[in-house]
C-alpha cells in the first residue's frame, strides 16, 4: 500500500483540495501540542546543557550548544512525538470511523481508489506539515534556550548569539528537516494503513488501532532517528 | 436568556471559558475520587489488580505478541541511548573531548532521556490501550451497567489500574534505565571504538544513586499522570466507535505535553538551577 501510496503521487488527477484539507487538519491538531512539548523540553535540555558548559569552563558556548541541540535532535525529536502523537492519531482515528462505518467499501463500489483519494494526500500532508513544525521547534528552541540562557542562567547574550553558528550550518539545517519530512511521510503511511486495515468490531477496534498506530509510528521513527543521525555524521564530518 | 437572545452571536465567546473551567472542575473531582478510590480498590479488587499488573506489563491483543509494553519501552530507550551516544561522540569530539561520552550517558540518560522515553512509551503503549478499553466500555454501555450493579466504576475501573500501574511502573522503568545504560555503552565502545576502560572509568565516577532515586521518583510521578490524563478521557468518551478513536488521540496528545511538564518541573525541583553536581571535582 505504501508503494502505491508513492506511485500515486505522480499520477493526475492529484487531490489537491484533500490535500490542504489534511495539512490544515494535521496542522491544527499540532499545533498547541507542539509548543507546549517544545518549550519544557528545550528549557530542560539547556538547563542541562549549562550546568555542563560552565563546568568545562564554556558558558559561552551555550549559544553553540542550543542551536545544535535543536537543530539536530530537538527539533526532529519533538516533531516526531507530535506528529505520532498528535496528527497520526487524529488521523488513524477518522480513516478508522470511515472504514466501520462502510464509507471505504462505498468508495471502492463507486470505482475511487481509496488508496489514491485519501492515503495520498495525507501521507503528502503529514510530510509537510512534519517539516514545517520541525522549523517552529526549532525556532522555539533556539529562542527559549536564548531567553533561559540570559535571563536565568546569565550567559552573556553577544556570546551566545556568537557562539549560535560555530556547530550549526546549513548541512545540519538539511538534515534535520530531511529527517522531519521521513517522520512526517512513515508517520502517515502507518496511521493509513491501520486505520483502512480495521475490519470489524466496533468501537474497541477502533481504539485498539489508534492505540497501535502510536505504538508502531514511534517505534518505526526512533528507529529512523538512530539510524539518520548516523548517517547525519557521516556526511557532515566530510 | 434575555441575553442569549439580544446577542446570539456573542454567546459563544462568553460561554467558552465558563465550558473550560467547568471541565477543569469535572477533571479535578474525578482524579480527586480515583485518588479516593485506591484504598478501596487495594482491598477489595486484589485479584483484578494483579489481573491489571500482568495486563500492563505484557500487553493485550496484538501488542502482546510483540511483547508488550516492556519490550516498546525497552526497545525505545535502547533506540535513545544509541541515539545520545552517537549524537554526544560526534560534538563532544568536535570539542576534543569524547572521553567524556560515559559522563553523557550517565548523566543525560538518567537525568532526562530515560524518564521522557519511558514516559513516552507508558503513554504510547499502556496509556492509550486504557483509554481505548474504558472508552469502548463507556460506549457499549458497560460502565452504566457497571454503576447499574451498584458497583462503583470509578473504584473499580480508575482506582484499580492506578493502584496496579505504580506496582508495574517500577522494575519497567528499571529494565528501561538499564537498556539506555547498554544501549549507550554497546553504540560507544563496539560501534564508535573508543576504549572500554575509558568509558566504563566515567561512566563508574559520574553515576550519582542519588540521582538514580530521583529519577525513578520521576518515572512514577509521570506514571501516575499519564494514567490519570488516559483513563479520564476514555471514562467520559462519547459519539460512538469514532469517539473512542478521538479520545484515544486527545489523551496521548495530552500526555505528551504532560510527560514533558512533569520532567521539567521535577527536574528544576529536585537539581536546582545549580545542577548538584560537579564536574571539576
Amino acid at each position: 500500500m505504501s508503494f502505491d501510496a508513492v506511485r500515486y503521487v505522480f499520477r493526475r488527477p492529484f487531490q489537491r483540495r484533500e490535500f490542504l484539507d489534511q495539512a490544515w487538519f494535521v496542522a491544527r491538531v499540532s499545533m498547541a501540542p507542539t509548543l507546549l512539548v517544545a518549550i519544557p523540553l528545550t528549557v530542560l535540555i539547556q538547563f542541562t546543557l549549562n550546568i555542563l558548559l560552565r563546568e568545562l569552563g564554556a558558558a559561552d558556548l551555550s549559544g553553540a550548544g542550543a542551536a545544535f541541540g535543536a537543530v539536530t535532535q530537538l527539533g526532529p525529536l519533538v516533531t516526531v512525538l507530535v506528529i505520532a502523537g498528535a496528527g497520526a492519531t487524529a488521523m488513524c482515528a477518522d480513516l478508522g470511523s470511515r472504514t466501520i462505518r462502510e464509507e471505504i467499501d462505498a468508495l471502492e463500489v463507486l470505482g475511487i481508489d481509496p488508496v489514491q483519494r485519501l492515503v495520498t494526500p495525507r501521507v503528502l500532508a503529514s510530510t509537510l506539515i512534519a517539516l514545517l513544525l520541525n522549523g517552529l521547534v526549532v525556532i522555539v528552541g533556539i529562542v527559549g534556550g536564548y531567553v533561559f540562557s540570559v535571563f536565568v542562567q546569565h550567559v552573556s547574550p553577544g556570546a551566545f548569539m556568537a557562539g549560535m553558528t560555530v556547530l550549526t550550518g546549513i548541512r545540519e539545517l538539511i538534515i534535520s528537516g530531511v529527517k522531519a519530512a521521513c517522520f512526517g511521510a512513515i508517520a502517515g503511511m502507518v496511521a493509513c494503513y491501520r486505520g483502512l486495515i480495521i475490519s470489524r468490531g466496533g468501537a474497541k477496534a477502533v481504539g485498539t488501532a489508534v492505540n497501535e498506530t502510536v505504538v508502531y509510528a514511534f517505534m518505526a521513527l526512533f528507529v529512523v532517528n538512530v539510524v539518520i543521525t548516523a548517517i547525519g555524521i557521516r556526511v557532515t564530518a566530510k | 436568556m434575555t441575553l442569549r437572545a439580544a446577542y446570539p452571536r456573542l454567546m459563544p465567546y462568553y460561554e467558552k471559558p465558563i465550558g473550560v473551567l467547568s471541565k477543569a472542575g469535572n477533571q479535578t473531582i474525578f482524579f480527586g475520587r480515583a485518588i479516593r478510590g485506591v484504598p478501596y480498590a487495594a482491598v477489595h479488587f486484589r485479584g483484578d489488580i494483579s489481573r491489571l499488573v500482568a495486563e500492563i506489563s505484557m500487553g493485550t491483543g496484538t501488542l502482546a505478541m510483540i511483547g508488550g509494553t516492556v519490550a516498546i519501552v525497552g526497545f525505545l530507550t535502547l533506540a535513545a541511548g544509541g541515539t545520545l551516544a552517537i549524537q554526544g561522540y560526534s560534538s563532544l569530539g568536535n570539542i576534543g573531548i569524547e572521553a567524556l561520552t560515559g559522563f553523557l550517558s550517565s548523566f543525560i540518560n538518567v537525568r532526562i532521556a530515560a524518564p521522557v522515553v519511558a514516559g513516552i512509551g507508558l503513554a504510547a503503549t499502556f496509556g492509550a490501550g486504557v483509554t481505548a478499553q474504558l472508552g469502548a466500555m463507556r460506549i457499549a454501555e458497560e460502565i452504566d451497567a457497571l454503576e447499574a450493579m451498584a458497583i462503583r466504576s470509578v473504584e473499580f475501573l480508575v482506582s484499580a489500574r492506578i493502584v496496579a500501574g505504580m506496582i508495574a511502573i517500577t522494575p519497567l522503568y528499571a529494565i528501561a534505565v538499564i537498556l539506555s545504560f547498554v544501549a549507550s555503552r554497546t553504540v560507544t565502545v563496539i560501534l564508535l571504538g573508543q576504549s572500554p576502560g575509558l568509558y566504563d572509568h566515567y561512566f563508574r565516577t559520574f553515576l550519582n544513586p542519588i540521582d538514580l532515586l530521583w529519577s525513578f521518583l520521576q518515572a512514577l510521578l509521570m506514571g501516575l499522570a499519564v494514567l490519570m490524563v488516559h483513563t479520564y478521557h476514555g471514562y467520559y468518551a462519547t459519539g460512538g466507535p469514532s469517539g473512542v478513536g478521538v479520545a484515544v488521540g486527545n489523551a496521548v496528545r495530552t500526555s505528551l505535553v504532560v510527560v514533558a511538564s512533569v520532567t521539567l518541573l521535577v527536574s528544576l525541583a529536585v537539581y536546582g538551577t545549580k545542577g548538584n553536581f560537579h564536574l571539576s571535582g
